[in-house]
């Protein structure tokens, strides 16, 4: 794991947290009623631009490594949306799903430590 | 990021779509990845600042089966957000990493310890953790 490697994973997961984010800010939007579109449209097409930015960091990094070995990092995202959308999209998790989480970033943990 | 004052629910019909769609969701991203990997590998090179961006990866059509595969996901996803939290929907496609290691595994023949077979175990205990409950009161309503 060298500096521009951990660069690299860094910026993917801004990007994924980030895109994930805004999206399901649109598609909240698409419950209300009337759907707001030019609403829904715009955010929906930060969200892309934001993952498309996500895909390409990920694709140059699968270059340069095995897919088995850069996927786990992606692991600490769970934690990353949790809190996110708790934040801004003041979701409620449950206390049985805070478990959950930990249990599936320690999984993910073992699998890159392995 | 705050919500209009209008939110009304819609109707949602058959209560179980969500969680099909979310089944789907996760199925497509280890189709994805393995296929972007194999154009990853098609057109590694090891110079050059293009290569570094990871946009030579166009010129091989496993990337765009790979993309294929990413916008099945998306679709689906788009659908189950629409009805699903983020924090629970994103936990249950969680269980990719545990599928993407045995596709990697099962696919491309990368080797898997001991240890990342309990951590595939883990993560998927974990998203039982999460949606069971979650697809019991779902059912209940």
């Amino acid at each position: 794991m060298t500096p521009s490697i951990l660069a690299l994973c860094l910026a993917s997961q801004f990007c994924l947290v980030t895109g994930q984010l805004l999206t399901k800010h649109a598609m909240n939007a698409t419950n209300l009623s009337p759907i707001p579109w030019p609403r829904v449209l715009m955010r929906l097409t930060l969200g892309i631009i934001v993952l498309t930015g996500w895909f390409f960091i990920w694709a140059g990094l699968l270059q340069k490594k095995d897919l088995s070995f850069v996927f786990p990092f992606e692991g600490i995202s769970p934690v990353f949306i949790v809190l996110g959308a708790s934040i801004f999209l003041k979701e409620k998790p449950t206390f049985k799903s805070w478990i959950g989480i930990a249990l599936i970033s320690l999984g993910i943990a073992l699998v890159a430590s392995s | 990021m705050t919500s209009g004052p209008t939110q009304a629910p819609r109707p949602t019909p058959g209560r179980l779509k969500p969680y099909l769609a979310m089944v789907l969701a996760v199925l497509f991203v280890p189709a994805a990845e393995i296929l972007l990997k194999r154009g990853a590998m098609a057109t590694a090179v090891h110079h050059g600042t293009v290569a570094g961006l990871g946009l030579n990866v166009l010129t091989s059509s496993w990337t765009w089966l790979a993309i294929v595969c990413y916008i099945a996901n998306f679709v689906c996803w788009l659908y189950a957000l629409r009805h699903l939290p983020l924090y629970l929907a994103f936990s249950l496609l969680s269980s990719t990493h545990a599928l993407v290691p045995i596709g990697c595994w099962w696919f491309l023949g990368e080797s898997i310890h001991p240890l990342r077979w309990t951590g595939i175990a883990v993560v998927l205990l974990g998203v039982v953790v999460i949606a069971g409950p979650a697809m019991k009161a779902e059912q209940r309503l």
